[in-house]
């Protein structure tokens, strides 16, 4: 399933990424990567979603959760 | 090195304390530019110790040492040109394993470096405790925790840095190595690397990079290789697709274990508190943001006012200063030269930098606190229409109250297009120099149609700023930067008054020699221009001008009267009126008018005198014109492109002369 659609207090691990080389990078460089743990804080409609990881707090747009699929649950 | 002298690079992601680091070891002296032919800022210091001068220059800030901006291409450049001789690199104590990863992404260049694990107050507050030592040996470079605003605490940094330099420490990446090589295909691509490729890179980090689809690295390691094996080469790089998920899952395994071993209790949760709450909630956030922003500009007032005092102070001083010169003997001409242009711009200037100050302090204390971060969130969805950032917001918002500010907040927004396409939509919101003038003459001309006129403004202006977008946005903004927010939100931070003082008094310092620059020689034109021996305006070289080009400026349904204090507001706006009014009714000299020193103006005399369409065309031309001189000086520093200031300058005066056609050609139909 996709990031954007866990709900607020949802624990779940990354699976995969997608996306060009510049988005690639940019999202490791803040801490999110296949494995990595989040913690959703807020998911509102129309608002970037607000997680949890690496001892960060992380404000995604929408549209590129959409391309971070994840599997809810920690494992 | 750098003349001789030893030369220490600094290097972080944002929030990782890099300015305040810069500042605390260089103090005042800094210098601030260009980097060669870019439009990035440069900044460089200095500070001597045991009588040894040493170079600190601020590597621009990035995420990663990836090839994807400007900004990270000149830090690789900048590593590889042996300028440095050590490279700080700075990590969150905080948030270790996030913020480490610059150092993974060091790992692998040969340039002595050093680890500074900043914000250790903070970390010390959450509960965990890093063991110093441990990472020292793993990493085989000297390590220091360090509190960057706590300047007298600086020894043990201070030794760290000697020791990086007299004992040329190399960061040890045989452990993340050990990760790469678990990569298919890394193995193979490292040996066909030649030696050299790129100074300072080793084969290690090139690889590692050609791995992650690095554009410069492909292209620098395939110029050398031979026929096959470049095609060999491209043939691994191709089917690592998505490398860098692959590489930077090693680089934080390795993080992970450094961490394990040398940090205690890393879990900790950043708290999400009331006032986040708030700040982004569904209904109540957006209204929040707009009371801290009118908040923050009636704030910005209060340190303005010491500098306006003085100002106004110094003006006062012309009117006896100008009859002493005169008595004694010295020409009209001259005396006026000296105090109504030398005295009278130095006295705006202050003025205007009392603002300046005000905006920056009480704007970059936000900012330093995590509230702009908070914003910028909010904002996202809203300034995504526009093809920006939630970033983007604040300058917008700040422009209502002054336009400068805005440009000056802009600073914040991290992709150089969509910085400049900001400021330049930023400029499309009336000023409150503009909101000082334009209800007042609204109200004269219309009355009650003046709230009418108001609404109208409004909706132009969102109208202005979305065609702004549109136009701009193609050629300031490329496509695949126009992703959304990928952002962290720092936790909050007191900010430290004192070194956000000095920050501000050094840039409105700044701003005050670049806009002596420009002002001092337009009011000097215009005072020529304006300047007549019997003192009647039909003598000045402006009227013969004026009338000159009034067939052309009458079709914007402005006379030469109208046009003069048009242009006059490209200086600033509050000096519009005063010129018209001194025009019209002889309430003083025209400049006067512009530096803001004649009597009350006669407002009767003008609504007697303009016919209504033209009064709508000079209201909308003055509203939507150039800002001030001071917001073009402030758009310059802020895009360093003397380019891009001029074309929107141009578009700005093109777009205001067309509005103003079109309102003078309904106010015709109307009246
Ligand atoms: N408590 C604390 N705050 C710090 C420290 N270093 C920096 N800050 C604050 O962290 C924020 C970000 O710092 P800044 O130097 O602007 O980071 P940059 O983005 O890396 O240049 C500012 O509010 C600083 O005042 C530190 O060691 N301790």
């Amino acid at each position: 399933m996709s990031l954007s659609s866990l709900a607020v207090g949802d624990e779940a691990v990354i699976t995969s990424i997608d996306g060009d080389v510049r988005f690639l990078s940019r999202i490791t460089s803040i801490g999110l990567t296949p494995g990595s743990k989040v913690k959703v804080i807020k998911n509102d409609r129309n608002r970037p979603l607000l997680l949890y990881s690496r001892d960060t707090m992380i404000a995604l747009n929408k549209k590129e959760c959409e391309n971070i699929k994840v599997q809810e649950g920690v494992a | 090195m750098i003349d001789g002298k030893q030369v220490i690079a600094l290097l972080g992601q944002p929030n990782s304390g890099k300015s305040t680091l810069f500042n605390g070891l260089t103090g005042l002296k800094q210098h601030v530019g260009n980097w060669p032919g870019k439009t990035v800022e440069k900044k460089e210091g200095s500070f001597v110790r045991n009588g040894k001068e040493y170079i600190v220059a601020d590597l621009p800030g990035s995420y990663s040492l990836s090839a994807n901006s400007d900004e990270e291409m000149i830090t690789r450049d900048y590593i590889a040109s042996g300028k440095a001789d050590a490279v700080c690199i700075l990590a969150d104590s905080s948030q270790l394993e996030r913020s480490l990863f610059m150092l993974s992404d060091y790992a692998g260049i040969d340039v002595p470096c050093f680890l500074v694990l900043n914000l250790a107050d903070v970390a010390e507050n959450r509960g965990k405790k890093i063991n110093v030592e441990a990472l020292k040996k793993h990493l085989s470079i000297p390590v220091v925790s360090l509190s960057a605003p706590d300047t007298k605490k600086y020894d043990e940094l201070y030794k760290c840095m000697e020791e990086a330099l007299t004992k040329k420490t190399v960061l040890d990446a045989s452990k993340l190595e050990a990760e790469y090589e678990k990569i298919e295909g890394y193995s193979e691509l490292k040996a066909m690397i030649p030696d050299g490729v790129i100074k300072g890179y080793s084969k290690t980090w090139l690889a590692a990079k050609a791995i992650e689809g690095d554009k410069a690295v492909k292209e620098a390691v395939s110029q050398r290789l031979a026929f096959d094996d470049k095609a060999r080469f491209i043939q691994i790089i191709s089917k690592s697709e998505k490398g860098t998920l692959a590489t930077s899952k090693c680089k934080y395994d390795w993080i992970n274990s450094l961490i394990s071993e040398a940090v205690v209790n890393n879990e900790s949760v950043q708290p999400f508190g009331k006032f986040d709450k708030a700040i982004t909630h569904k209904v109540w956030g957006k209204p929040l943001v707009i009371l801290i922003v009118i908040g923050g500009l009636l704030g910005s007032f209060i340190p303005a006012l010491p500098f306006m005092g003085i100002g106004m102070g110094i003006a006062a001083l012309i009117p006896p200063l100008q009859s002493g010169l005169l008595e004694a003997g010295v020409p009209n001409f001259v005396a006026g030269l000296i105090c109504n242009v030398l005295i009278q711009s130095v006295c705006y200037i202050i003025q205007m930098l009392g603002f300046v100050f005000g905006v920056t302090l009480v704007f970059g204390m936000l900012e330093e606190i995590g509230v702009m971060a908070r914003i910028s969130y909010v904002f996202d969805n809203t300034m995504g229409k526009l093809g920006l950032q939630g970033k983007s917001v604040m300058p917008c918002l700040v422009s209502f109250g002054c336009t400068m500010g805005g440009a000056a907040g802009a600073r914040v927004i991290d992709n150089w297009g969509q910085k400049v396409l900001t400021i330049a939509i930023a400029w499309a919101v009336p000023c409150g120099a503009a909101w000082a003038i334009i209800p007042m003459l609204s109200s004269n001309f219309f009355g009650a149609g003046a709230l009418l006129i108001i609404v109208i403004i409004l909706l132009v202006m969102l109208l202005h700023m979305f065609v702004t977008a549109k136009i701009f946005g193609k050629m300031l903004v490329k496509k695949e930067d126009r992703y959304g927010i990928i952002m962290e939100l720092p936790p909050y931070h007191k900010p430290k008054v004192g070194a956000l003082m000095r920050y501000a008094l050094g840039r409105s310092k700044d701003t005050f020699f670049r806009v002596v620059k420009v002002i001092i020689p337009i009011c000097a034109i215009f005072w020529l221009l304006s300047y007549s021996a019997s003192g009647v305006a039909e003598g000045t070289i402006l009227y013969k001008v004026g009338t000159f080009i009034e067939p052309v400026t009458k079709v914007f349904g402005l006379n030469w009267k109208l046009f003069t204090a048009y242009v006059a507001s490209s200086v600033g706006k509050e000096g519009a009126v005063g010129v018209l009014s001194a025009l019209y009714a002889n309430t003083g000299t025209i400049f006067g008018a512009v530096a803001g020193t004649n009597a009350a103006n006669d407002m009767q005399a003008l609504i007697t005198a303009i016919p209504k369409p033209e009064a709508l065309a000079f209201i909308f031309a003055v509203t939507f014109n150039v800002p001030c001189v001071v917001a073009v000086a402030a758009t310059y520093q802020e895009t360093h492109s003397a380019k891009w200031t001029a074309i929107i300058s141009a578009y700005y005066t093109v777009g205001s002369l067309l509005l103003a056609f079109i309102a003078y050609h309904i106010g015709m139909l109307i009246w």
